[in-house]
Formats: C-alpha cells, structure tokens, sequence
C-alpha cells in the first residue's frame, strides 16, 4: 500500500538542506613522490651534463613507456591524478586488509568472549528472507499450479508453502513493522501511514518526524538555520536484527519499510518505505508542459509551466523550500529542452548534464543541486521522461530522490553504505514509494512508462540484494520488493472479469502484467536458490495479499448519513480534511484507510464523546457497520469492524484508532474518505488504475510464507517471523514478543 | 612567475586534453567502483573473506583504471615531454656568468683525433687555463671564460674539417644547449637544443656545463621542474572541478 494510494498528502517537512549527511567525498591528495634533487652545479664534473638532462629525458621517456605513474610527475595534473588517486586506492586498500589481517584474530577472541561463538547454537549458518510486498497466496497459487512459477513451486515441494497471516490493518507499515519488532502494534506504534493530530484533526506522517534545526541567524535577508535536522523515528520496538547484532551476528537489511530513520546496529541497512523525497514530501513528481492548463492534481504532482521561444523551451525542477529566507519559495533548477519534431526526440541540457532522449524515454538518473546560497545546497536525483515534442512539449519529473551518493539526509546505516551502493551501481531510487503511482493514476504517465520505471528500480533492487548475498555469507539477509505492490496496486484491473477503470479494454486484449510480475519474481528466486546452500535458509514472505478494489466507500459520509458526523450550516458534503466539519456536533470520524475515531472528550481538541460513553458508542458503531450493504450489488460492503481495544495491547495503543474497518473483498475506502472529505454518496466506482488493494478485512489478505525448509506450523502469523529467526540462530527470545517461532519439520522418514 | 603562469596553463590544458581524450563515463564508473571497493572494505571489516575479496577487486579495478588513464596518458603526456624538454632548455639552467670559468668538452670519435684538435675563440671568450687532454675518454677540456653577454660560437677544428658551439654569457633567461651532439636523434631532441654535428666529423660532441638554475623557495634552491610540478598540480585540481572532469 502506498500513501498515494490513499490519496494523503504526507506532511511536509523541513526540508532537508543541511550539510550533515557528510558523504565520503572523494578524497584527492598530494604526491607521494619523493623529489630527488638535482645536483648542485659544479664546476668541473665530467658528468655534468648526463645529471641533469638525462634525467629528465629518460625519466620522461621511461615514464610513457614503461611507467605511467612517474609520468604524471612530469605532466602534471592532465595525467598523473588518475595514477596517483589509483596507486592511493591500493594503498587505502592495503593499510585497511593490513587492518583487518593483524587485528582479526583478537576481534574474533574478543567477539568470542564477549558473544561466546554467535553460531554456536544456530540451526543454520545464514538466513536470507525476501520481502514481495502484497504477494498474494492464491494468485501464487494459482500461477505455481499453472507451472508458471517453477521456483517457487520447488520451494513449495520441499519447503514450506502456506498462508501468512497479517496484521490489522493489513497496510504495509504496519506489518512490516510488525514483522521486523515481532510485537503486536500496539507495541511498535505503527496503525496506518498517517497518524491524526488531536489538536486540529490534521494528518502527519506516522513512520518520522523531521523537524528543522531550532535556532536560526538572521543576517540581512537571510535566516541561517543553526544546529541539526532533528530526525525522530515514531516506530518503537526493536527490529529483530538488533537483536542478531547483539549476539555477534551480522545482518544486510535492504528496504525494508519503516527503517528510516536508520537505527544503529551491527550491520548495514538501507531505509525503505516513509523515506521522503527532497521536498519532505513522499513524492512529489512534475509535469512541465507548454500545454497551458489551470487543472491541477488532485495529489502526488505539480503542474509547471513550460516558456518557449525561439525553439528553446524553458521550465525547472521545483525542490525544497528555501530554508535560508522565509516565505522566499520553493528552490528550482532551471533547465532548457530543444524539441527536434522531425525525429521525435528532444535534447535537454540541466547543470552540467546534456542528455538526449526519444519520446517515450526515460533519462538516467540526472543529479541535481539546489542552491539556497552561502554553500546551503540540497543534493537530489531525478529522471526525465520525455512524453510529446509535438505539439506541446511535455517532460515527465520523477520526485526529486535524495541523492544517495551525497546524502542530505540519512537513508542508510552507516551513512556510507548508501553511497557504497551508490559508488558500485550509480544512483538509484531512495524515496520510500518510488513508484510513482499516483503520475500513472492521474495519467501524467502511461502503463508502459509505469512498468518501465517500476521495474528500473527492480533491477537495483536485485543489484543490491545480490551483492547483499555476496558479502553476507553468514548472517541474515533481508531485502524487501515493492514491485509485487505496486504493480498488483495499478494493474489489478486487467485481472478482474469486471473492474469499472478496465471496462473500455476488451479481455482479450488485456495485458498479463501481473502474471508477468510474479513470474519475473520466480525468476529471482531461482537466481537466489542458486547461490545458496543447505546451510542457508530462504524464506519468502509477503506482508499481505491482494484483492480488487472496485468500489469505494466513503465511511465519513456513512457517518454523517447515520448521525454521528455533523456539517457546519446544514451542508451536504465537506471538503478535504473536515473542512466543513462542526466538530461541536460529531462524535465519530474517519481519516486513512481503516481508522476510525470518537471525537473524544479530553483526548481531541474539540472532543464531545464522553471518555464514560465511549465503550458503549464504539459497540453501536460496531454493530451498525458490520455487515453494510452496497444498495447497487447487494454485496457486503463492510466484513469486519473491530474495536481496537480488543485486538492491541502495549504501550501505545493510546495512539490507535478507536475501531478500525475491515472492508470486504473488492471494497475499501473511497479515495474522499481517506482525506477527510464528507461526501454525499457512500459508494461509488473506482475508475483510478489504481484498481487493486489489501486496505480491507485483514482475514481476506493474508500475505504468503515460502521456506526452503519445511517448518512445522499450521498458521503461520508475520509477528512469527522475527522470534523464529532469533531462535534459528539459536538466541533466546526478548519476552515482549507477540509471536511466537515455528519450530522446523522433523526431515522426511524420520 | 614564470613558472607560476606556466604550471597554471599547462594545468589547464593537460586537464583539457585529458578530458576530451579520455572516457570520462568509463572512468568516472572506475573510479566510483574504487571506492566502493574501498568502503566495503571498511562496511564488512569483521568478514575476512569480504575484505580480501574486496581488496582483489581494488586490484582489479586499479587495472581497469589504468587501463582507461592509458589513451588520455599517452596524448597528454608525448605534447606535454616535449614541451617540458624545450622549456627546460630556457628554465634549467642560466647562462654562464661573465668572467666565471666554465669547461667546454670536445670528445672526438677516436684518439687519433685528439691531437689535432684545435679552438677558435671569438674575441669576448678567453682561454683561462691550457687544454687538457683526457686520452681515455677521447676527450679534450678547455677552461673558458666570457667577458660580455651574449651568444657566441666558439669553432673547433680538426684537421680540415670544423665543429661550432653556441655558448650562451650573461645573466639573462636565454635558450641554452648544453651539448651538440653528432647523429643520436633521441638523445639530440632530448638533451640538446642544436643541429646535428656533421656527419662523419671527427668531434662527436661539444658540450658546456651551464650552472643549473635554481629557484628559491623560503631559502630552498629548487628545480624549476618540482615547483612546476607542484603547482600544475594544483592547478590541475582546481580546473578539474571547476571544468567537472574526470582524471
């Protein structure tokens, strides 16, 4: 699930101008050579001449033949850095492995003291799990029996294959976070993307709270931020690998979601879902057009305005508010695009970079630097996705990516392994929704150029995960897809017999691009069953299924209609965010995608709902909800209301909502609700693309579990995940846990 | 100064040509992949086998570097020998000061010729001491000296046939040659800034021995060649980012 998806806007933050992230720059030193001083002059020397002259001449003559790296000595900068920085590489290279060498044997004496042999009771020496965000069990099924997924299928012969119960609500945050801590939500704080404000009934982002540094120098028109970014992760509990690192065991964690901001540990990890883009926002993409137009997006994109003249069309890449001046804007990189009509493509030229590029083509990633003045620069990375030449000119913006070479932000654990990724494969995506769902919904972007841009950030994704697997031979390995979920989100409609956003594309011309996902994703298991051992044990999970998303409901105007929501001056509808909400008069609202709140006296700002008669109005609610009809199908609309007293318990439960909605299959929140918006429908069509969804009843979007060896238990939760590891590993379990681990199968004969 | 604005435009240029010479995506992609290997290095420093393999990696990629410095290297550097030859045929040494003794040496080809070896001088170079005559190197030394600044051709003749010498008096920045040489082209585009001697001449080579110039640097002598050096270097940095390529 993305936050798109739901139509919120995240909060926008600070932006993230700062000069902490301290990237290792490249380094560039001076020369290493020692100067061998020519003679003094003397006057009667017989040599005199073969001193000096031969000297230089041979040495030059040696050095473009032979040596290269006493050349540069004599041509100076125009040769001799690239040696010089090469012969410095090795150098680094040698004082570390000496480093490493002379120190290995006491580090491993102290990690045996201190940790007592971490694989000393560890049924296996690694463990690798990959993360298929919304793989769905039946359609894996379904795929595996149609023999379209040999690997899996292997997995399911002589592993575990088995449905994966999921959390409530089963939105990816949440259980990922649940998966990774091994601890209920109520303990790891997470309910949805969004979390409420009580003080004005506003969403903020639940994951983290960016919050610029507090002081500022006013110094003429500017005010110069002084101190840090204060980053703060809202996701409590400890992610199991923590645990692992305690023990001496090493882990790679790759995006998994809710890892920003990155926590310390033994190990690296690359943040994944909730990490922003360069506005703050979680992802802003731009359309810049000569098409003059005053539509704007509904949300996730900005409309900017193209100038041509003389052939030269001129716009920019909008980026963080300026943070040195107040009200001064958002800064830009202007950039200049010459369309060449005749051959359908267009040359761009922005900074430094120069690309060309056909129509329907994507750019490399392109680094661009927002300049606030006095050195504050923010570091990003975009692609351009050329759309028309003719006759408007029309250039397609990813979200400006934090730059993971020079990170502003911090996005990995250690800072550096962001920009080792970045230094061996080149920039790649970093915000946490990186597949712009929300250009291909408001059809900024068609099927092809989605796919396109989805799967360039598989392939990275893969790079890394390989390159995880090869420098974690013992240990734990985790990396986390989203392709699965995002795909599944934009193309479901191509799967169901009678999707209302498909009904214009005859069946049998109707692509097979999630049949095609789950296949491309058989082959990667294949690929990562082929570099692993028996020693090794893979596990292939999914945070929840999939189910159509057909017909919306818009649970605000179900409680304005049944009297528990009120409108100010007798309106009919509210705008977004209960703009017309007369919160004197409400008892009950609804804002994300499965939340519901009382309006509660002494919690809420202008709460009216006696903390006494609480428990009594959630039960009427419950009871009236459950089982709602859609009026056009007959179809139960609503499968499950659950009070969520009765479902979490831990610390933060405060923080939850006060029931949350469990739709049925091809239900879920309209697009209006989830903004807060009261309409007077409550159910309607959902014509978006994004035509897929797991927002529902939890029970019906289980995700899926694939193991390559066979684990003993029948219902198999993700909160199981995390203790069953540790206690593979052969670590005793924190007792907080909720889950609870799978023992393995006794081998077959046995 | 001089040497200042010539390590700075030669910096440039050498930048220039490295950058329209080279690969610059190929070179930047080796690089950034050095340092990957390095940072791996330091990421999984606690697993022996990641940092030996990432060390073998370092290894392959310097290669792979050098490999993709080669081209640029070799168009850089042929200009730039040559021209560092001819500038140090005015920055490495000075003229011989006025009135300051210096040796000119003829070696012939054989010792039959060293006894009919004779100079001619021109009137502003006098002969200090009498020549000396060193058998086992066909060779014959004579002590000179210059009593007003210029350039003069001092004439050694053998026999009918006569060899010439440019001798540079003074103290100004002047083109010196420290040897004329007879055939050996390599050794003549390197070490000498005159013609050929003539072929079949019994002198092989007439040669000077300027005082090397000296530049001084917070009281330390220094070859004009290290500060150049230095400062291309420097240079070289500056215009490399400033110009954003890759060496």
């Amino acid at each position: 699930m993305n936050i798109y998806g739901a139509g919120i806007p995240a909060r926008r933050f600070e932006p993230s101008i700062t000069m902490f992230g301290a990237g290792i720059r490249a380094r560039r030193f001076g020369s290493p050579i020692r100067a061998e001083h020519f003679s003094t002059w003397r006057v009667l020397s017989k040599n005199r001449i073969a001193s000096r002259n031969p000297r230089i001449a041979s040495a030059l003559l040696i050095a473009f033949i032979l040596l290269p790296s006493l050349a540069h000595a004599y041509a100076g900068p125009g040769a001799g850095f690239a040696v010089l920085s090469s012969f410095w590489a090795i150098f680094v290279a040698f004082l570390y492995s000496f480093y490493a060498l002379a120190t290995w044997p006491f580090r491993q004496l102290f990690r045996f003291l201190r940790r007592r042999n971490a694989y000393g009771k560890a049924k296996f020496k690694r463990a690798v799990i990959l993360g298929f965000d919304g793989m769905d069990p039946d359609l894996a099924e379904r795929f595996m029996n149609e023999g379209r997924l040999p690997n899996l299928a292997k997995l399911r012969e002589r592993g575990t294959f088995s449905k994966l119960r999921t959390t409530f609500p089963a939105i990816s945050p949440v259980a990922w976070s649940t998966f990774m801590t091994g601890v209920n939500p109520g303990k790891h704080n997470i309910y949805d993307f969004l979390a409420r404000d009580t003080s004005n009934y506003l969403p903020f982002l639940s994951s983290a709270e960016i919050k610029g540094p507090k002081r500022h120098i006013k110094i003429g028109k500017y005010s110069i931020p002084f101190g840090k970014t204060e980053i703060k992760a809202m996701r409590k509990g400890t992610p199991f690998w923590h645990w692992l690192g305690k023990a001496g065991i090493f882990s790679s964690v790759i995006r998994v979601p809710v890892t920003f901001p990155p926590e310390k540990f033994p190990g690296v990890l690359l943040s994944g879902m909730c990490v922003p883009d360069l506005k703050g926002s979680q992802g802003t993409f731009c359309l810049c057009t000569t098409r003059s137009s005053n539509d704007k997006f509904r949300e996730g994109g900005v409309r900017v305005p193209m100038q041509r003249e003389n052939g030269v069309c001129r716009s920019y890449v909008p980026g963080p508010e300026n943070p040195l001046a107040e009200g001064a804007g958002e800064l830009r990189v202007d950039f200049e695009i010459r369309p060449e009509t005749n051959s359908q493509q267009a040359r761009i030229a922005i900074g430094s970079e120069k690309i060309t590029l056909k129509v329907g083509e994507y750019s490399e990633w392109i680094p661009v630097e927002f300049k606030a003045g006095l050195g504050f620069n923010a570091h990003g990375i975009c692609r351009f996705y050329l759309k028309s030449v003719d006759p408007e000119v029309e250039v397609y913006v990813t979200p400006v990516n934090i730059d993971p070479g020079h990170p502003d932000l911090p996005i990995s654990h250690p800072v550096t392994y962001s920009i080792y990724l970045a230094k061996l494969y080149g920039p790649y995506a970093t915000l946490g929704l990186a597949e712009d769902t929300w250009a291909l919904n408001e059809h900024v972007l068609d099927d092809d150029a989605f796919l396109a841009q989805a799967y360039g950030n598989h392939e990275d994704r893969e790079r890394m995960l390989f390159d995880a697997l090869e420098k974690t031979k013992q240990g734990l390995c985790t990396c986390v897809f989203d392709t699965t979920d995002r795909v599944q989100h934009m193309f479901w409609r191509y799967l169901d017999n009678d999707h209302p956003a498909a009904r214009d594309v005859p069946r049998d011309e109707r692509p097979q691009i999630i049949q095609d996902l789950y296949q491309r994703m058989d082959r990667l298991i294949g690929r990562v069953m082929s570099q692993i051992d028996e020693n090794t044990l893979l596990m292939v999970i999914s945070d929840h299924g999939f189910k159509s998303f057909s017909r919306c409901v818009n649970l605000n105007a179900w409680l304005h209609q049944n009297g528990y929501l009120a409108l100010k001056d007798n309106k009919s509808e509210s705008g977004d965010w209960f703009e017309d909400v007369d919160w004197s008069r409400t008892r009950a609202y609804t804002m994300g995608l499965n939340g519901l709140y009382l309006n509660l006296k002494g919690r809420e700002k202008q709460g009216i709902v006696d903390p006494s008669e609480a428990e009594a109005l959630k039960l009427e609610i419950q009871k009236k909800l459950n089982s709602l009809v859609d009026p056009s199908s007959g179809a139960v609309g609503i499968t499950g209301v659950f009070i969520t007293g009765n479902v979490y318990r831990g610390p933060y439960t405060e923080n939850a909502p006060d029931i949350l909605v469990g739709y049925g299959a091809g239900y879920r929140a309209s697009w209006d609700s989830v903004l807060g918006k009261v309409t007077s429908q409550i159910f309607e069509d959902n014509l978006k693309a994004w035509s897929g969804d797991h927002c529902i009843d939890p029970r019906l979007v289980p995700g899926v579990l694939f193991s390559s060896h066979k684990f003993a238990e029948e219902k198999p939760a993700i909160v199981d995940v995390a203790p069953t590891i540790l206690q593979l590993f052969g670590l005793s379990l924190p007792s907080h846990f909720d889950g609870k681990p799978w023992p393995l199968a006794a081998p077959a004969g046995s | 100064m001089i040497v200042v604005v010539l390590s700075i435009v030669i910096g440039l240029m050498m930048v220039v040509l490295f950058g329209y010479t080279s690969d610059q995506k190929a070179i930047g992609i080796a690089k950034d992949q050095l340092k990957a290997h390095l940072l791996a290095v330091r990421l999984f420093r606690d697993q022996l086998p990641v940092v030996m393999g990432s060390y073998g990696k370092i290894l392959r990629g310097t290669g792979r570097y050098l490999k993709l410095a080669f081209k640029p290297l070799l168009y850089v550097i042929i200009p730039i020998t040559f021209l560092i030859v001819q500038l140090d045929r005015y920055l490495g040494a000075t003229p011989i000061p006025m009135n300051i003794p210096f040796l000119l040496t003829a070696q012939t080809t054989g010792p039959d010729a060293l006894n009919n070896l004779s100079i001619e001088l021109p009137p502003e170079i006098t002969m200090t001491a009498p020549a000396v005559h060193v058998a086992a190197d066909n060779e014959v030394v004579w002590r000179l000296a210059g009593a007003q600044s210029g350039r003069y051709e001092i004439k050694i003749n053998s026999g009918r046939q006569s060899a010439t010498k440019v001798i540079c008096i003074g103290d100004n920045l002047a083109r010196t040659s420290p040897v004329r040489l007879q055939d050996q082209f390599w050794s003549r585009m390197f070490y000498s800034a005159e013609p050929a001697l003539p072929a079949g001449s019994p002198v092989k080579s007439i040669a000077v021995n300027y005082p090397e110039r000296e530049i001084d640097i917070a009281g330390y002598g220094m070859n004009w060649i290290w500060l150049f050096f230095i400062l291309s270097m420097i240079a070289g940095f500056i215009f490399k980012e400033l110009l954003g390529i890759k060496i």
